[in-house]
């Protein structure tokens, strides 16, 4: 994960090191009466460098226009600042960056606390497009709650694609956990009614509610989407999306956002060699808070969303 | 005939290069700072793109041919230099083979299995399909209902581990079948004991055509698993899916430029039918940003019956309520609004978001209003005012708003048409095929 972008910072900063170098040195020719060596980073000093980091956060993945943002944070932060060279080129650079990264990530959202200070049953929906893991995710969500001793209740609101009430069938008997199912073609809005139903006459805790993978550009299925929530009314809307994908997270993000308003984000297959830019553009976009990320095909394969961890690996060593 | 079709801003920077009649530096150069951005923002590989760009550069500022003009030239090594890299599309030949589909997890592999198989019936050809997946919950179940769906031979063994011996019962039951197609479990570069098992299962079938299967949405991380899929098998070709969001697939190039091969179909939907051999141009026009009108065109010759859709309405200055009522019933055929809006040549144009938010339902409800109004309300909305908008109301059973919105919504198309109609080029041959 990261090294092409810890690479490149790492070539930003000698090679603001070495402009401002050279400007030292420079003053120090004209005016030798100079005490302290102080140098202030213009504007132009930094183009070349930034544009290279800009390059950078888009080789990881991270969206073009949402890079081309974050850096001209960057320079704001930097332009003017005065500095005394050699010494803290790379910690200034550095942390204006880290800044300008953790300032994406800060959210007040815990999901535990959450979960716990709820009142029971919590509706949880899940929503994505194709293919990115939306059913394996609850399934994970399902274990970890109860391994925290909530009991679960699955909703299969795919009646859609093949296989689809299969898979989250086997999941639950795996499981051990109730999913409430229809007939294929049925309305999904109907079966997560059932569910939440059943969990209320049930006292169970938490209905995880799958839906069909849709794109955002299909105005049917995203009117279904907008329907299924309207009746649902669940208390958490979740986007799944997968870290392998590219500059398009953050289109879908954006769309998805737009037609339920979704209040988090679980990210998978961050297990695939990934880049991890995606985590970066779809925050940024929706401004909302990764909670899980999904590291494997496993029940077990599900972690809490750290960003701090997330930050700094990418400038680690 | 591709400048037609070159995105908005490309089409500006090209425009320069004509107009200052030679071919200045600095006007190639801010026409490949615009591919640029383009391809960046299509998730082209960044070391892709700076080659691409500074080949066009250079071949711009050489000599140009004598006589040729200097933008027919330009456009002509922009598409060319991108045609390299990109190919021209690998459907494989109709005839007897084994196929094996692979990729990462969720990349489309099992619903591609059966539009493959789909496609070779519609062709004449004898198929069968495998499921070659014993991990994923599910999945037999999901290739069988498929496999039904397209009327497919299929074989697999629901509670089956050993996949190897799955696969080889597999080929020997369809044996009497001139294309067997082999759907496998997703798996990436970093899963050993998986791409162990790959190559077993590459062993076991010899198949004549490896395809990676992989989502348009796939970032850069795409190189990586190309270059170890070919490793391990050997890739054959690539089939891009989930081409109808709006991913522009620029991952597939270094997927065919890590793996030397060529990208077969694409797959444009959760349909079987939904798949298509792929073609150079109209991709080239998307990674660019620009409309694939090629395909509009081929979808409303299959849906629609002539003269239904009226683009010449569609274009007039002053779209009556008559042409919208056309419009949104045209529309409703050939697929979502914007869905037909990212094909048509826009440049990029931004469409108001209102318009994008038409639902089936919207539509309904304004072909319900302009069904109560008068023949002359409808040529002429400008004469509605708020007495006729009441009696609309009533007959309609809607209420003020809804008319109201249907007013902005006429008056917003009609707009958004005369800007359109500033792009002639494309839209008139789209026109007279609309005509034929
Ligand atoms: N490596 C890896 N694979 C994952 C992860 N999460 C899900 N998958 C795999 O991705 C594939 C698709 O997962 P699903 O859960 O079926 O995806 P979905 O979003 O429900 O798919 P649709 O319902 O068809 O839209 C399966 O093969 C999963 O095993 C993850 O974190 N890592
Ligand atoms: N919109 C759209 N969806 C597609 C397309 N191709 C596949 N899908 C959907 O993508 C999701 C995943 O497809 P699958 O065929 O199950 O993917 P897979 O590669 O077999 O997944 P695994 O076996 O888990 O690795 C499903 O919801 C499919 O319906 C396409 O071209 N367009
Ligand atoms: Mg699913
Ligand atoms: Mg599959």
């Amino acid at each position: 994960m990261f090294e092409k972008l810890r690479n490149k910072i790492r070539g930003f900063e000698s090679d603001v090191e070495e402009k401002t170098k050279k400007k030292a040195s420079l003053g120090e020719k004209a005016k030798k009466f100079v005490k302290e060596r102080k140098v202030i980073l213009e504007e132009e000093d930094l183009e070349k460098p930034l544009s290279e980091l800009k390059l950078g956060l888009v080789e990881s993945d991270v969206d073009y226009d949402v890079a081309e943002k974050i850096i001209e944070e960057v320079k704001e932060e930097l332009v003017g600042k005065e500095i005394k060279w050699r010494k803290d080129v790379g910690e200034i650079v550095e942390k204006a960056l880290k800044d300008a990264l953790l300032k994406i990530f800060d959210f007040q959202f815990n999901f535990d606390s959450y979960i716990q200070s709820k009142e029971k049953p919590i509706n949880i929906l899940f929503v994505g497009t194709n293919g990115v893991g939306k059913t394996t995710t609850i399934a994970k969500v399902s274990k970890y709650l109860m391994e925290n001793n909530y009991s679960t209740v699955l909703a299969c609101g795919d009646t859609f694609r093949a296989g689809a009430t299969k898979q989250i069938s086997e999941h639950g008997e795996s499981l051990d956990t109730k999913v409430i199912k229809h007939e294929k073609g049925g309305d999904p809005a109907a079966v997560i009614y059932d569910a939440v139903e059943f969990a209320e006459a049930n006292n169970k805790d938490v209905v995880l509610g799958d839906t069909a993978g849709r794109m955002h550009t299909d105005i049917n299925l995203m009117d279904q989407i907008k329907k299924i929530k309207r009746v649902t009314n669940p208390d958490l809307v979740i986007f799944v999306d997968e870290a392998v994908a590219g500059s398009d997270a953050v289109e879908r993000a954006k769309e998805f956002h737009k037609a339920v308003n979704i209040d988090a984000v679980v990210l998978t297959k961050i297990d695939a060699d990934v880049s991890g830019g995606s985590a970066i553009s779809i925050t940024y976009e929706v401004q909302k808070p990764i909670i899980f990320v999904g590291t494997g095909q496993t029940y077990s394969d599900l972690k809490k969303f750290d960003s701090e961890w997330f930050v700094n690996q990418l400038f680690k060593e | 005939m591709v400048l037609d079709k070159l995105g908005n801003s490309l089409k500006k920077s090209i425009r320069k290069i004509a107009g200052s009649g030679r071919i200045d530096e600095e006007a190639v150069d801010e026409l490949t700072r615009d591919i640029q951005r383009s391809l960046l923002k299509s998730d082209v590989d960044v070391k892709l793109v700076k080659n691409l760009t500074d080949q066009i550069k250079e071949r711009a500022l050489e000599k140009k041919p004598k006589g040729a003009n200097p933008r027919e030239h330009v456009v002509k090594i922009v598409y060319e230099e991108l045609v390299k890299i990109v190919g021209e599309g690998g459907a494989p030949p109709i005839e007897s083979q084994d196929i094996l589909l692979l990729g990462l997890q969720g990349s489309g592999k099992t619903t591609t299995a059966s539009k493959l198989a789909n496609y070779f019936k519609n062709k004449g050809m004898k198929v069968g399909l495998i499921c070659g997946d014993t991990y994923r919950p599910g999945a037999y179940e999901q290739l069988k209902t498929l496999s039904q769906k397209v009327a497919i031979p299929f074989y697999g063994e629901e509670e089956a581990d050993d996949v190897v011996s799955v696969i080889k019962n597999g080929l020997e039951t369809l044996n009497d079948q001139e294309i067997r197609i082999i759907d496998t479990a997703g798996r990436h570069s970093l899963e050993e004991e998986l791409i162990k098992e790959m190559k077993e299962i590459e062993k076991t079938v010899s198949p004549e055509n490896k395809y990676l299967v992989i989502d348009a949405s796939i970032g850069k991380g795409v190189k990586e698993q190309a270059k170890s899929f070919e490793k391990a098998v050997g890739i054959d070709g690539v089939i891009i899916t989930k081409i109808d969001g709006t991913a522009k697939g620029g991952g597939a190039l270094t997927a065919v430029s890590e793996t030397n091969t060529k990208i077969a179909f694409l797959g444009t939907g959760e349909k079987p039918e939904e798949f298509e051999e792929f073609d150079p141009e109209g991709f080239i026009s998307r990674l660019l940003g620009m409309g694939d009108l090629e395909k509009l065109i081929q979808r409303a010759e299959e849906r629609l019956e002539e003269d239904e859709m009226d683009m010449e309405a569609m274009m007039k200055g002053d779209l009556t309520l008559k042409d919208v009522y056309k419009q949104l019933e045209s529309i409703n055929k050939l697929g979502p609004l914007n869905k037909v809006m990212n094909m048509l040549p826009m440049g990029g144009a931004q469409l108001p978001d209102d318009a994008m938010d038409v639902t089936k339902e919207k539509m309904e409800k304004y072909k319900i209003i302009m069904d109560s109004m008068t023949s002359e309300e409808l040529e002429n909305p400008n004469i509605i005012g708020d007495s006729r908008i009441q009696r609309i109301v009533k007959g309609s059973g809607t209420n003020r708003e809804d008319v109201k919105e249907l007013l902005e919504y006429h008056k917003m198309m009609k707009k958004l048409m005369k800007q359109m109609r500033g792009r002639r080029g494309p839209m008139e041959k789209m026109m007279k095929k609309f005509k034929r």
